[in-house]
This record gives C-alpha cells, structure tokens and sequence, in this order.
C-alpha cells in the first residue's frame, strides 16, 4: 500500500515537470503552426546555463532564472522574426520541423564544444532531502520542481487570460486573419508568444536540472514524450497539455509497479497512437489539429 | 534573402552527409618481407561516431604502447609502426578496414578495436585470415560464444566474473552476518546487465533472497518509480549494473525516499572522476569493481603510468590501460615464438603460446580459456574516507572492506 501512495506522489510530482516542460512546445503551435523541435534543446541549454551558474558562483541555481528568462525571451523573439517568419506560410509546419531540428542540433553541438561531452548534476545540499507526507517520501527539489511548474503555468493562464496582450495572443492563435483586421500586429504578437514559450522553457530547463544528470544530447529523450503530451492534451491548448502531461506521469509512475520501466514509458507512445486513432484534434480543448 | 526550397533542401543533405561521413585518414604501412623493417600493426578505431570517447582513449594507449616499445629497443629487435584507420563506430566499415589492413597494406599482426559491437566483425576477419587477435574492450558474453579460436581479450575478467572478489568476501561470511535479501537494478545493456547478474548467481547461490530485479533502458531519465520499488523492498544489498548518469540519478532517487541498503555496488560510474563531484559526501561506503587503476602496484604498471602522464598530462584510465594491455601481451607472445609477419604459419604460434602462458601485464597477470576469456577477476574499489580506494582482493588492499555501508 505505501508503494502505491508513494508512487502516486511520485507520479503527481511528475506530471508537474511534465506539464511545464510541454507548455512552451504546445504554445509555439498554437500561435504559429511551428513544431518546434528545439524545444527541449532549449530546456538542456537552460539546464547547463544553470549548473555553469551554480559552479561559477556558488549560488542556488534558482537565482540563474532571472538572467535566463529575460535572455530565452529575447532569443525567443529574435527566433520567430529573424528565422521561423521567413518560412513560406504555406509549408510553415513542415518546414519548422526541419529549421528547429537543425537548430537543436547547433544547440546540442555548441553544449559539447563549450561544456564537453562529460554527464553533469548540479551539487545542491538538499538533493537528497525530503518531506514525509502520510507516509511518502516527497523529495525537495521535485517540491520545487512542481511549484515552479504550479507558479509559471498559473501565471501563464492569467497572462492569456486576463491582460490584453493574452486577448491578442489568444485571438492570434484562433483566428490569425480576423486577428488582423481588427488591428492585431499578428507578426509582433507571434513573436511574443514565441519569447513567452522560450521563457517556459528557462524555467523548465532549471527545474529539470535540480534533479538530474545533464548531458548535452539528453534533449533527444524528451522532445518524443513532451510531443506525445501536447498531441494528447490538444495541440495549441496549455491546460490540455497540462491535463495531459499529469495524466501521462500519473500513469507512467503507477503502471511501473505491475510493469517495469520500458513497458511503463510506452504508455506515452500508446496515448499519442490512441489518440490519432480516435481524436485527432486532442482530448482536451484543442480544435487546432483538425485544420492540419 | 530567397532561397529556393531545393536548394536548402539540397544544402541540408549535403551538410548532414557531411556530418555523417566524417573524414577518415590512413597511411598506407611498408611491406616488409624479409623481416628486417618496421613491424606493421594494423588497427581500426571507433574514432567518430557513438563510440569516439573511449575509441579515442584506446589509441592514445595504442600510441603510447608503441612509443614506449620503440624507444626501448622495439619488438624482436624491430621498430613498431602503427596503421589506424577510423571505423565511425560502424560495424560494416569496421570489418572492411581489417580486410584492407591485411589485404592491401600488408600488415604484420592486427590489434582489436573497442567494443562488442566492432570486435565480433573485426575478430571475424582476422579468424578468416589466420591472424591472431587480442582486443581491448568486448567483454560480453557473445564475443567469445562466435567460435573464434584466435581470440583474447586483454583485460582482467568478462563481464560476469567482474564482481567475483566481493561474492568471495561475502561467502567468506559467517552465515549470520551475511545480507539476506538484494534488490537489482540493471541498464537493457549486454554489459551492465552482465555484471549485474554475474554477482546475482552468485549471491543467489548463497541462499541471497532476490527482492527486487529491474532492468531500464538506456534512455530512463526518471529513477523515481525504481527507487521506490527498490526503496520498498527494504533490501540488504543494492547491486546496480549501471553505466553513469543512471547509477547517479537513482543514487539521488533512493535517497529522497529515505532508503538506506547494507550494501551498495554500482558498475562504472563509481570510478568516473565526476562522481564525487555530483553525488558530494554521501559516496561513502560506495562499491565498484575495476578493471584497472593506475594504483595498482602490478609489476610494469608505474612504469606505465609514469610514461603515459608524461607524453599525455594525464594518468591514463582504463581505456588506455587495456590498449596498452594489448600491446604488452602480443608482444610477449611473438617475442616468446620469435616471428611476426602476416604468414598464417607464422600467427598460429603466438595463438598457440597465449593458450599455454600467462602475461605480466599492468591490469595484472593474464592468462585465457579456451575462447578466450581472461580467467581473473575485476578488483574491487570502495569509497573509504571520502576518496575511491582497493578493498579487494585483500593482497591487493589499499584499505579495509566496510561490510556496513554508512547512511547516505
């Protein structure tokens, strides 16, 4: 029994570094049509600026978000309007599968040359710390994982739902030609929108290294779930990811107690082929997946 | 600025074929017939591709074998040359390099390339040849299960017997203070799995109760799931059968979850200079096997140490110490029979003598069953006091075994 709860809590926890790792992936999108591979090269990238941060200085790797966020905005930004907008609109998907690849690519190769190939964690005196809860062992740094997680995602939603450069965005992402005739600098806005992803992807980058061991091909191994996760949860939908990604390691972490660990990470490939198979369009909200 | 899309599109292919091919360099080696010239060793390396570290690490071994042996009077009175050619850690290209070594560039005698994966096809050729073969690294069980009959592998212990020193301190126990039950963790990998389960049969043997057995893939990130299996399980010894960033990321998993074995051995990442550095204080009591250490007081082995820090900056790990292994056992067999040309007459004689002999070398003395699998042991290294030390076997103790591992 104190398996099964302890797995729960795992899987909870989980699902929280799952949800913010997506949000940025389902964002790009859902304001732009752009499958965005670079994506978690981008969150290694974070990761490493991090563990570089800690050794430099000795601080916690949470004080290199306010340098990181800014600078992933801005390289988020300069991205969208100096690469992705010069691909021709009608092949702008397919197309951003290729461009992103290659940029996660340079990404990839620039960590190896500059950090060398050598597997890196960052040495935090609570690494090993934990909370017990009901009988379960909650880790810190997964603790905090998820409430970074809980805080940007949180943040995001009122972001898009509250301020009117959310109203833009959300009508760009709806609607792009009605969007502009009622006066939305669509260009701009997508630009924003695509800064705002990369943003997500410092904060997750940071969080992801708090827990593990970074290397600089480790993106390869998450952009296939976090794909299957905002497929799942609806493409262009942050709470359908959101719903997703906490379904998906909820049921990783559970299934591994019948089951063990290769059988228990298909559940991410079964749930996209399910999902193809009967609704397209995603589970959760997204309307998106139907035009494409 | 327009481009039209075929044309990237042909950018892009042209850039990733060049990524994909590399560039691959060979020198062309001298035939000698008479016997009075250079010997001529070919070898073919993963020097890019997925194997290019450890590649890399056994041709700086390779270079600095032979540097030593031609600065100390060569092999039977001859120069040592070197021909090494890059395989890109492809199997295919591996097997038609060795063709090319003794075909059209006349080698003397062949050295092994790294890994299972390239010593099968490589030792294959050889075979076909008549050319004996001692190889660095390719210590699985399928490297010697082929049928080769030319075959050695230059290193202590295959894969399964790595752990065979502690399964003796364990058995040495009084059957009261031996650990009762052990829990398994073990990467989808023909070697970690090996070690893993060499020292499973043998615990299992001693009446050790198996409590937890889980085999991941090599691309598992997340340890939380598997700790807590393990963690749940409450086992008295933890044998992970890792390679590094794994045996890392449960270590942290299983202590989140409070979980605190007797014992605990991890393959491989143990030894890695960036352990220490990523698990901090808690390494204490940490087990590992080891297939070399420039510590070990082998006769030959601070020779070797002190001319490889000198050419290369560095003490050399166990990558160059196997290279360098290769080196020394070939060239004690061809110095013992007292030929060395491409004739098949000629490379059954020193395959005929590594039957009967033991090797000095600096991983210790070597000597081979009859597919070639050496018949030793891989020593057993602690964290003792914070710094990773020899536990066993006792005559080769730097420091004493501690049976209860601390918290971590």
């Amino acid at each position: 029994m104190s398996l099964f709860f302890q797995s729960l809590v795992l899987g909870v926890l989980l699902g929280g570094l799952y949800a913010l790792l997506a949000a940025g992936l389902t964002l790009y999108f859902g304001v732009m049509r752009v499958v965005m591979i670079a994506h978690s090269a981008f969150l290694i990238l974070a990761a490493y600026l991090a563990w570089w941060f800690t050794s430099e200085t000795g601080l916690d790797p949470l004080l290199s978000l306010v340098v990181t966020v800014p600078l992933f905005f801005v390289t988020g930004v300069l991205m969208q309007r100096l690469l992705i907008s010069r691909l021709r609109p009608a092949t702008l998907t397919m197309m951003s599968v290729l461009l992103t690849f290659s940029v996660a690519l340079v990404i990839e190769g620039m960590l190896g040359f500059v950090f060398s190939g050598t597997q890196r964690r960052i040495r935090l005196p609570y690494s090993g710390d934990s909370l017990e809860l009901f009988g379960a062992n909650v880790a810190v740094v997964k603790l905090i994982a998820f409430g970074l997680a809980a805080v940007s995602l949180g943040a995001l939603f009122l972001l898009l739902k509250k301020t009117q450069f959310g109203q833009a965005l959300r009508a760009t992402i709806q609607h792009p030609d009605a969007a502009r005739l009622i006066g939305i600098n669509t260009d701009r806005i997508a630009g924003y929108g695509f800064g705002l992803g990369l943003a997500t992807a410092a904060i997750g980058g940071t969080a992801l290294a708090l827990d593990s061991t970074i290397y600089p091909s480790l993106h390869w191994h998450w952009i296939g779930p976090l794909m299957a996760i905002i497929v799942v949860g609806g493409l262009g939908s942050i709470p359908g990811a959101a719903i997703a990604a906490m379904l998906l390691g909820l049921g990783q972490s559970m299934l591994q107690i019948p089951l063990d660990t290769t059988w228990a990470q298909t559940i991410f490939y079964l749930a996209l082929f399910a999902t193809l198979m009967v609704r397209p369009q995603g589970f959760f909200g997204g309307r998106l997946a139907q035009r494409f | 600025m327009k481009v039209p899309m075929h044309h990237r599109l042909g950018v892009l292919a042209l850039a990733s074929c060049l990524t994909l091919t590399g560039c691959m360099s060979s020198s062309s080696g001298s035939d000698d017939e008479d016997g009075e010239g250079p010997i001529n060793i070919g070898i073919s390396l993963p020097l890019t591709g997925d194997f290019s570290e450890p590649g890399k690490g056994v041709q700086r071994g390779y270079e600095a074998w032979a540097d030593y042996v031609n600065e100390n009077g060569g092999l039977l009175g001859r120069q040592v040359e070197l021909t090494i050619l890059d395989d890109q850690s492809n199997a295919d290209r591996v097997a038609s390099d060795y063709e090319k070594l003794i075909n059209q560039d006349g080698v003397d005698l062949v050295f092994g390339p790294f890994s299972t994966r390239l010593v099968v096809p490589a030792a294959q050729v050889a075979q076909d040849y008549g050319f004996l073969f001692v190889e660095p690294a390719g210590a699985a069980e399928e490297v010697f299960t082929q049928g080769f009959d030319n075959l050695f592998y230059a290193a202590p212990a295959v894969a399964d017997d790595h752990y065979n020193y502690l399964a003796d301190a364990i058995e040495a126990l009084p059957e009261a203070e031996r650990p009762k039950t052990a829990a398994y963790a073990a990467m989808d990998d023909p070697f970690a799995m090996g070690t893993a389960y060499g020292l499973k049969t043998r615990l299992e043997a001693m009446g050790v109760k198996t409590v937890a057995d889980e085999v991941y893939p090599p691309n598992t990130t997340d340890f939380g799931s598997i700790a807590a299996k393990i963690a749940d399980s409450e086992a008295d010894v933890l044998v992970g059968g890792t390679q590094y960033q794994d045996a890392v990321n449960m270590i942290v998993a299983l202590r989140q979850l409070g979980y605190q074995p007797k014992m605990a051995a991890f393959s491989t990442a143990p030894t890695n200079p960036e352990f220490p550095d990523a698990i901090g204080d808690e390494t204490e009591g940490i087990l590992s096997p080891t297939g070399y250490t420039p510590d070990a007081d082998y006769p030959t082995n601070a020779e070797f140490v002190e001319f490889y820090t000198e050419a290369n900056g560095t003490p050399p790990a166990e990558d160059e110490a196997n290279a360098w292994t290769t080196g020394q056992v070939v060239a004690a067999a061809v110095e013992a029979v007292g030929c060395a040309d491409p004739d098949p007459e000629c490379q059954q004689q020193p395959v005929d003598w590594l039957r009967e002999n033991e090797v000095e070398t600096v991983v210790g003395p070597l000597s081979w069953d009859a597919e070639g699998r050496p018949e030793g042991a891989h020593l057993i290294q602690q964290y003792v006091d914070g710094e990773i030390r020899i536990v066993l076997p006792e005559e080769a103790a730097e420091a004493e075994l501690i049976l209860e591992k601390p918290a971590w």
